[in-house]
């Protein structure tokens, strides 16, 4: 099994992101290069060009809100101007802009436009560079999860995400069905499992049902809308009025720095709140006095119970999604045989509370609610590629929302339901509706909605040829397919001339195929230019390498003289700082600070040379 | 080519020995198996006796998927059969979520019991007569008066003239009187069922012609009662049946619709009539997908059913020009 290349499997979250695999038949995490299991899901442009990702490009943020990009995943194949991304431009510190064919959604970073997969992608690219260095062999093949509330074209800009990072997208699968495959892994489980997902920023109810290693999803529901960071949200504002309130009305909401510093701090807070009874938030000089002014702190205690009344609404909004849910899938509370927390915002006492009393059952603690779902795409991943049935886990999922054509009238017509189970294939039979049309356009939708407008359009293409006829005559035959990896193929067929037309649903918002050609060529030639500046670097590091160690070897002469005499201390203190700062840019890797560090440490040998030389004719002496 | 058998099925020796697939032989079969099952019934596509219980139809269904799943078979090449698996678990699934269904379960039930079933319940039937003769005859022999007149050849002899003159029901009546005080003579027995068969299809085509009059004068409630009794005079009154669901339907009772079009269906499987009828009333129940695939069935029987194909018209959608 060892020389099968690797899989990961990746929770890209809102906020943070997780990468794991399946070695020796346990799945695992992969902690990343600082040795953590969960890295920023935070992409940043430092102010000197460098690309920042995860925790680096975190501890930036508060210096560089307007070039971090953090909560791409909200963005990720949505439109311009839909209510998702204006809301959004609402909150966020950094700028978007409409992509070129007014559709898509860019962020402008440090001057440069970037699409919503490219940010993605960089941090894949980081995930991707963590578990290869833990495999210490290059790792291409990934499955990739993402909220079972997200539509077609969130999934296709996921996978081009994953394709610009250099992965192999084996699957993308739904949250909560992954984090039930690690609940299930490696155990006899035979129940109805409900799977309570509340992560940064979405939240998502699955229910399956599991019996001889099947994982049978019946029932999927959410709101994307509803999650981690609308509960910030709750604090921040609860924080800015309170400010607002003491120092005669000042919104700290204009002041970009100030502002992450509050979602910071209340994030901190909150997280607090589940283990602790009350959180302090102290954040002193939140706004510069100047002028003569005196600079204005915030000092606040949050408790508990006022943490939880500020948030009552959006608890209560979870449990009305999960009624809903259970409701739609025909399952009572009392048939569920599990309940499984996921997400970290589950940690919150009053949302174990919340699920609690309305399954009537503890949940299960068995999980750990930030690491199952990474833990579930990597057995995914494993049993994809499992040359034999060795792993018996078999993933049955659903399409997350209904699928169909636009027919006259401007309404929906469902063609596949949503909740069903794939792959899958439907037929149905339409016909014209003018006199002599010759031609019909086909309209391909998704959604819940009655209305073909209220829904996302995946796609469409026209039907040409069509016999001329009254209408109602010529019957056209429109079929739907959704293959094992929901991909979804249409196609249209006159039932008399046997003319036909099909095509595949790609994204229509992300990108098209020539962008993605473009990144990908930019991205080689990152990678080249990466490629460059790693063997300039090994080319210092070799010299500088041989200089410290002449250096070192020196050591003992000029510690013996240093002990004689009083001269040439403060010269050698600076000397030591030369070496640290060597040091650093050797850790780092970083070729440009190692050249500037070159010409001192060649001074700093020429003072030890001089040193031990003087050191030595002294002791002759 | 040669060709084996496996299962009652027929393979493609070219399939069977299709280049490039990592499949071993015995897992294409069981592929091509399984494929060549999918004309058949719900429950035979998931290997299931009919009318076998929801427990089983889940659990069948997720041992299936196992096998049948193209998942199951990631990183390996599977040419042709790569199409053939999917096909399988989709037509799979479709009877999962019928069958799995309690309510959905029962009426496919109904809908699909086998002949031998049909059979059972006939030959209940056939048995309970058959005791109340005996009955009948145990109190005849007890009673003077009627043991007079039971000598067989005489009451035989009536019974043939009748039956003669065309008098089927007074035929009958008296030759299985005299079959029950002599139940060995097989030329009586066939005698007298003959003499019942054609009495009883004399009776409903009177009810029939009574039914279409009440149906033409628009009494619609004695339209269907005289229909209802022409079918329980000849349950294989095809065109009974078909017009008494087209007037329940008329009269918004659709359990009775439905009953009568579905023993219309059974009846005469490979009449359009009744599958038309079947399709007028599922699709007045809301129920389009199957009045649809009913209708389907009718006009696959007979094409130049006009009033079916407009009927499926109405059935299918406008395309936005």
């Amino acid at each position: 099994m060892s020389d099968q290349e690797p899989v990961i499997g990746i929770d890209l979250g809102t906020t943070n992101s997780v990468v794991a695999t399946v070695r020796d038949g346990v799945p695992r995490v992969i902690p990343n290069r600082n040795g953590q299991p969960l890295t920023p899901s935070i992409v940043a442009i430092a102010k000197n060009g460098k690309r920042l990702v995860g925790a680096l490009a975190k501890r930036q943020a508060i210096t560089n809100a307007e070039n971090t990009v953090h909560a791409a995943k909200r963005l990720i194949g949505r439109r311009w101007g839909s209510k998702e991304v204006e809301d959004a431009r609402k909150v966020l510190p950094y700028t978007l802009r409409a992509g070129p064919d007014g559709n898509d959604v860019r962020v402008e970073l440090a001057g440069r436009s970037y699409s919503i997969p490219e940010m993605s992608a960089m941090v894949l690219a980081e995930l991707k560079a963590d578990a290869e260095a833990w495999f210490g062999r290059p790792v291409t093949k990934a499955v990739i999860t993402v909220p079972a509330y997200f539509n077609d074209g969130q999934r296709h800009a996921t996978k081009d995400a994953g394709r610009i990072a250099g992965l192999e997208v084996l699957r993308i699968i739904n949250e909560p069905t992954s984090a039930a495959l690690a609940y299930g892994f490696g155990k006899q489980v035979e129940r109805k499992v409900v799977v309570f997902d509340l992560g940064g920023g979405t939240f998502d109810v699955s229910i399956l049902d599991i019996g001889k290693s099947v994982y049978d999803v019946v029932g999927v529901g959410g709101d994307t809308y509803l999650g981690g960071e609308d509960f910030d949200r709750r604090v921040i504002d609860w924080l800015t009025f309170g400010f607002a309130k003491e120092n005669g009305g000042i919104d700290l909401r204009g002041d970009k720095m100030a502002l992450q510093r509050l979602r910071d701090a209340a994030e901190k807070g909150k997280v607090e709140l589940s283990a602790v009874s009350s959180a302090a938030v102290h954040l002193p000089f939140l706004m510069g006095g100047g002028e003569g002014k005196p600079a204005l702190h915030l000092d606040r205690q949050l408790s508990r119970e006022q943490l939880e009344e500020l948030t009552k609404d959006l608890v209560d909004r979870c449990i009305a999604v999960t009624e809903r849910t259970l409701k739609d899938a025909g399952v009572r509370p009392a048939q569920v045989g599990e309940v499984i927390l996921v997400g970290g915002m589950t940690r919150m006492p009053r949302v174990q509370r919340a699920v609690k009393e309305y399954f009537g059952r503890e949940p299960c603690r068995g999980v750990h609610p930030e690491e199952v779902v990474a833990l579930g795409a990597a057995i995914q991943g494993h049993a994809l590629t499992a040359p034999q049935a060795g792993s018996e886990v078999l993933l049955l999922d659903v399409t997350p929302q209904n699928l169909g054509i636009m027919v006259v009238g401007g309404y929906f017509q469902t063609i596949i339901g949503r909740n069903t189970t794939v792959p899958t294939s439907e037929t149905h039979l339409f016909t014209t509706v003018q006199d002599n049309q010759t031609s019909v356009r086909i309209a391909v939708l998704q959604g819940a909605s009655d209305r073909a407008v209220d829904n996302e359009l995946l796609g469409e293409f026209v039907l040409e040829g069509i016999r001329p006829a009254r209408r109602g005559e010529v019957e056209i035959e429109v079929s739907f397919d959704i293959s094992a990896d929901g991909i979804v193929g249409v196609s249209a067929r006159d039932v008399s001339t046997g003319q036909q037309q099909s095509i595949t649903v790609t994204a229509t918002s992300g990108l098209t195929e020539d962008e993605m050609k473009r990144i990908l060529d930019e991205q080689i030639d990152e990678l080249l230019e990466k490629k460059q500046t790693t063997r300039e670097f090994d080319l210092r590091k070799q010299r500088t390498q041989t200089t410290l160690e002449e250096i070192e070897a020196l050591r003992p002469a000029v510690q013996e003289a240093l002990e004689r005499t009083r001269f040439g201390k403060d010269a050698v203190q600076k000397a030591e700082g030369v070496l640290a700062r060597v040091k650093q840019a050797m850790d780092a890797r970083d070729a440009a600070a190692l050249s500037e560090q070159e010409e001192s440490l060649e001074r700093t040998l020429q003072l030890f040379k001089g040193l031990a030389g003087a050191g030595r004719g002294q002791g002759g002496r | 080519m040669t060709e084996e058998r496996h299962q009652g099925v027929v393979f493609s020796e070219a399939v069977l020995s299709e280049d490039g697939v990592d499949l071993d032989v015995d897992r294409r079969k069981a592929i091509l198996a399984a494929e060549a099952r999918l004309g058949q019934n719900h429950w035979e596509v998931l290997g299931l006796e009919w009318n076998a219980p929801v427990e089983q139809v889940k659990a069948a269904y997720l041992d299936a998927a196992k096998i049948y799943h193209p998942d199951r078979y990631g990183g390996r090449k599977l040419g042709s059969y790569r199409g053939r698996l999917e096909r399988v678990f989709r037509r799979m699934t479709e009877a999962r979520e019928t069958l799995a269904d309690e309510t959905r379960r029962a009426a496919y039930a109904r809908s699909t019991a086998p002949a031998t079933e049909f059979a059972r319940m006939e030959a209940r039937k056939l048995e309970d007569e058959r005791r109340s003769l005996e009955r009948r005859a145990r109190l005849a022999r007890q009673n003077p008066l009627v043991a007079r007149a039971s000598r067989v050849g005489e009451l035989a002899a009536r019974g043939k003239e009748a039956f003669q003159a065309g008098d089927f029901a007074r035929a009958a009546n008296d030759l299985q009187v005299a079959q029950s005080l002599d139940p060995g003579n097989p030329e009586l027995a066939s005698l007298a069922s003959e003499a019942k068969r054609r009495a009883a299809a004399k009776k409903a085509s009177e009810h029939y012609d009574k039914a279409l009059t009440a149906e033409t004068m628009g009494t619609l409630g004695l339209a269907l009662s005289e229909y209802r009794a022409a079918l329980d005079a000849d349950p294989r009154h095809v065109r009974a049946a078909a017009a008494g669901a087209r007037v329940a339907v008329a009269q918004g009772d659709h359990v009775v619709a439905r009953e009568l079009a579905q023993a219309a269906v059974r009846a005469a499987p490979a009449m359009a009539m009744a599958h038309e009828a079947l399709g007028m009333v599922l699709e007045a129940q809301g129920d389009k997908k199957e009045a649809r695939r009913a209708l389907e069935k009718a006009l696959e029987l007979d094409p130049r059913l006009d009033t079916v194909k407009e009927r499926l018209r109405k059935l299918r959608w406008g395309i936005l020009g």
